[in-house]
């Protein structure tokens, strides 16, 4: 295929030419980051250095982020918020969540009635995708994606949490820097 | 014969237990040789070092930060690690050649600090004759082990990457031996020390005299050391790592400290050839005039170390910000443009500096001032040769673009387009927008 | 000389793997082997109920997931007849538009760093982390962000948005000066782009090219000018158009996208309607039995979705039309008579992300 047809070149292109301005000006730009890096504080719109430093610097997580799950619990009766619907396990795509209920006896008005409770709340976060399609389904606001992301562990089992883990979240070990 | 002024009571230590021939011929060149490695040992790690921080700096990144302050014990961590790593042979490989290769490639990087001028007086191991054909031929050495590593490995690609290597090595040492002839016309010496000295005594950097010898020099030196834009080789080619794919550990190491090492020796010798070596204007006026010699003699090293850190920084700045050249315009780049280049470098020069030694009448016009150093040249003299120098620059520029005029790469440029922006019609929307009335 | 760019290699983007017949270093044959990224997602797709899908289709392009996620919710709106409401449109522009960008970055990065400029990655993703930024404080996740829902979205902009997507058009246009600084002119990449690669309009158009690839060689089609979608209609834009169909035009237009998709950023907050952003969707999304095929112009090509329900509320068949998959067979027509260091170039420029090709 032919290639468009060549203007001949003037003077001055073939003095840049000859004296490679082209590399010089690329040479420029990084150049210019070179002495940002060290004067400049801005590294997003600036020359400055992007890094976060991150085990050093906790980095700043989104309020809406999909990190690792968590049963909340009611501020004042520290019981749970969860009413054993199941309708998180329904909603997961990937099949992660088991939501195993109870019966208890109460007393309601005088009368003895039976009502489904929430028994073990299995989650594999292994198989977790991170949609949240749980988190819109649950209608107490009970199971929330939180901002925690690390989430190893050092065997497959310990990816699999029960209630007792989710009520009440994981231990990050902090870095001693 | 040399003299050389050694700390005086060190000096006498010794000569209370060898005999002076030996101290002074043995001793303590012994000492200037176990300094040299253990700077050039220590400057080559830390090259290392700072081509990570240099290139993060430049990358808006930060570099190793982790071991040490500002992770300056990162050389040390990096050499432990590849000291304790898994030291294994290939299969059908040659033994004794992948032994030996990585030490050949060391030892021609390092052979060439004998006869690098550091300093003045005692910073210089030795000073041989023909220093110059000494540097060319020694780091040419560097070449086989290049081919042995590659032979040795006994894989196909490995092999490949390195003729490949090795030829490119081959084809712009070519240049870089012709290169150097214009600033010898100068000197009228091949001792490096001798070539510092006729900068020095004369006042001036060769650089001025031939910028384009250095310009040729320094891009010969970069595509010999195998660095980018020249590193096609070593890259991604055959998705190996060239040669030394079947290194690991310490073998590996000494390859990746001879790239290094022959870096430093490009830089050293194009700091001593065309950057007036340890000479900086006024050093000698306030030190050795006053008396002050050992503080001259380390003043001019610093000088010296100095320079070379400015052209490895050079290197740095190349490798990290321009893409590379595909195998064949790069040996298109050697023979076809530098090649010419030096040739015409050296007939232009030998021209200018006939019409110099023309021009000189000692009635009248006076060019040539002493020849005892170097072409001494007077000020008249030094404006003619600078002349000289720029007019080389035109003349070669316009050479080169008639040799290459039928060259494809060389019209490239005025073959960037323009793109269109075009407003292309539109159809109709695939989902009828809801009206702002009824969205409420 | 037969040479196996295997599935692990640093600049084939992926599992992808070229068997090379080679004559000496020129390239006389080219066959492209993939399915090592296989995950049967069109399979998975027959087994989930529609809103459980979207979040599979973040990973066909993984790193463009927003306008994967577009594709899957507008196919179903549009089978259903759903009406999004118009500031719902309007946000999806703005997010789907930096997706493009953020797209076009990670190609700009790869492509300079197998050309070997390997400052321009660096300076590509800390660009796109800005963007990620956005997504993340948008959508929750940053790469496979499950963006939108099947009616619109699931949450309005969060507070900020739009100052933080005006503060990224206000800077961006100078980092890609600083790109096409390094880049452009420089004689040394013209080197290795120009004349590299080339396949003329009515080739391409033969093979079924999409996206810039296509754009590259001349051909004006542009999906979101031709048929537009979400808020596209009421945008102002011009679409680049290369000429020789080279590599060097690609990068062109490719940079020129990225203005132009910055330039509908700006206008869509200039004139971002307020409202609701979800339509009323019934409780289980069953679509009428029937077929459906809707496309829209991703970062990579024209990226299709054809959909058979059978009026239940798991879809019978789903049929992803992927661009690179596409994009990938011209490869060989393109690659044969240059050298191998240039195949590398080829299969950067094609920008192809294996998660689509081997869905």
């Amino acid at each position: 295929m032919p290639l468009v047809p060549v203007p001949k070149p003037t003077f001055s292109q073939k003095l840049k030419r000859f004296f490679m301005v082209d590399l010089l000006k690329g040479m420029a730009v990084t150049l210019g980051f070179n002495v940002g890096a060290l004067t400049d504080k801005d590294g997003v719109a600036g020359k400055g250095i992007y890094t976060e430093q991150y085990p050093k610097v906790r980095p700043d997580v989104a309020p809406r982020f999909h990190g690792a799950p968590r049963l909340n619990m009611d501020p004042e009766t520290h019981e749970t918020l969860c009413i054993a619907c199941n309708l998180c396990a329904l909603a997961c795509p990937e099949d992660c969540i088991d939501v195993i209920p109870m019966d208890v006896e109460v007393v309601v008005a005088g009368k003895a009635r039976r009502k489904k409770v929430l028994d073990e709340f299995i989650f594999d976060t292994s198989r977790c995708m991170f949609c949240a399609l749980c988190q819109e389904a649950c209608p107490t606001y009970c199971l929330e994606l939180t901002q925690d992301f690390e989430l190893a562990t050092y065997s497959r089992a310990g990816f699999v949490w029960n209630r007792e883990m989710l009520e009440q979240g994981r231990e990050t070990v902090k870095y001693e820097s | 014969m040399f003299a050389f002024a050694a700390p005086t009571f060190i000096d006498s230590l010794l000569l209370k237990f060898f005999s002076e021939q030996t101290v002074n011929y043995v001793i303590w060149p012994f000492i200037q040789i176990g300094l040299v490695v253990v700077i050039t040992t220590g400057w080559v790690a830390y090259a290392t070092y700072l081509e990570r921080k240099i290139s993060a700096f430049m990358q808006a990144r930060l570099g190793p930060m982790r071991v040490g302050p500002w992770g300056l014990l990162q050389p040390i961590a990096d050499g432990l690690k590849l000291l304790t790593k898994e030291d294994f042979i290939p299969e059908n490989a040659d033994r004794w050649i992948f032994f030996v290769a990585p030490y050949i490639a060391v030892v021609a990087a390092f052979i060439v600090m004998a006869v690098v001028p550091f300093g003045p007086d005692w910073a210089v191991i030795t000073d041989v004759n023909i220093g110059v054909l000494f540097v060319l031929a020694v780091s040419s050495v560097g070449v086989l082990a290049l081919i042995l590593a590659g032979w040795s490995s006994n894989s196909k690609y490995a092999l490949l990457g390195a003729l490949r290597s090795s030829a490119q090595m081959v084809s712009y040492e070519v240049s870089m031996g012709l290169a150097i002839i214009g600033a010898l016309m100068f000197a009228r010496t091949l001792s490096l020390s001798g070539i510092v000295s006729a900068q020095a005594s004369n006042s001036i950097w060769f650089v001025f005299y031939q910028p384009i010898g250095l310009v040729i020099f320094l891009i010969s030196g970069i595509a010999e050391n195998n660095r980018a834009p020249f590193d096609l080789p070593e890259a991604e080619s055959e998705l190996v790592a060239g040669f030394h794919t079947e290194y690991s550990g310490f073998r590996w190491s000494l390859f990746f400290m001879a790239e290094y090492a022959a870096m430093v020796v490009v830089t050293a010798v194009a700091t001593t050839l065309y950057l007036g070596g340890w000479y900086f204007p006024l050093v000698y006026r306030f030190t050795e005039a006053k008396g002050f010699h050992h503080a001259y003699v380390v003043i001019s090293l610093i000088v010296f170390l100095a320079k070379a850190g400015l052209l490895l920084y050079l290197y740095f700045w190349l490798r990290w910000t321009l893409p590379r050249f595909r195998y064949d315009q790069l040996m298109d780049l050697g023979w076809k443009w530098l090649l010419p280049a030096a040739l015409i470098n050296i007939v232009v020069t030998a021209i200018g500096i006939t019409v110099i030694q023309g021009l000189h009448n000692p009635a009248g016009l006076r060019t040539i001032k002493s020849l005892s150093a170097g072409l001494g040249l007077t000020l008249t003299g030094t404006v003619i040769a600078i002349a000289i120098g720029v007019a080389n620059l035109f003349i070669t520029g316009g050479l080169l673009s008639l040799i290459n005029w039928r060259a494809r790469d060389f019209n490239l440029k005025k073959q960037r387009r323009q793109i269109r922006l075009v407003d292309l019609p539109k159809g109709k929307p695939a989902v009828v927008p809801v009206s702002p009335e009824s969205a409420t | 000389m037969t040479l196996n760019m295997g599935p692990q290699h640093p600049s084939t983007h992926g599992v992808l793997r070229v068997v090379l017949k080679l004559d000496g270093e020129t390239v006389i044959d080219l066959d492209c082997d993939v399915g090592y990224l296989h995950r049967g997602m069109e399979k998975i797709a027959e087994n989930r109920m529609y809103t459980m899908i979207a979040p599979y289709w973040d990973r066909l392009d993984y790193i463009a997931a927003v306008s994967n996620g577009l594709v899957w919710v507008e196919t179903v709106e549009q089978m259903m007849g759903l009406e999004v409401p118009r500031r719902a449109h309007y946000i999806r522009t703005i997010l789907t538009e930096l997706n493009r960008i953020a797209s076009h970055l990670l190609w700009l990065g790869t492509h300079a760093m197998d050309i070997g400029a390997i400052t321009v990655l660096l300076w590509a993703f800390r660009e796109r982390e800005e963007i990620l930024k956005i997504f993340e404080r948008q959508f929750g996740s940053r790469l496979t962000c499950h963006a939108w829902r099947v009616g619109g979205m699931p949450n309005d902009a969060y507070d900020g948005f739009v100052e933080d997507c005006k503060r990224f058009t206000d800077y961006f246009p100078k980092r890609l000066d600083e790109y096409e600084t390094v880049l452009s002119e420089n004689r040394i990449w013209l080197s290795r782009t120009v004349g590299i690669g080339v396949i003329s309009g009515e080739d391409a158009v033969a093979i079924g090219l999409s996206g810039p690839a296509l754009r590259g060689s001349g051909v004006a089609w542009d999906i979101r000018k031709a048929r537009p979608y979400a808020a596209y209609a009421e945008m102002d834009f011009d679409v680049p158009l290369g000429e020789n169909g080279d590599t060097y035009d690609r990068y062109l237009v490719r940079m020129e996208e990225m203005r132009q998709s910055r330039r509908i950023v700006k206008q869509a907050l200039e004139n971002l309607p307020d409202g609701p952003v979800n339509a009323k969707v019934p409780k289980l999304i069953k679509p009428p039995a029937g077929d459906y095929y809707h496309s829209i112009e991703a970062p990579k090509g024209e990226l299709g979705c054809y959909l058979v329900s059978d009026g239940t509320q798991q879809p019978w068949r789903v049929r992803v039309r992927p661009p690179s998959f596409i994009n990938l067979q011209a490869l060989r027509q393109m690659s044969i008579g240059h050298l191998v260091a240039d195949v590398v170039a080829i299969i950067g420029t094609l920008d192809i992300v294996l998660g689509e090709i081997d869905r």
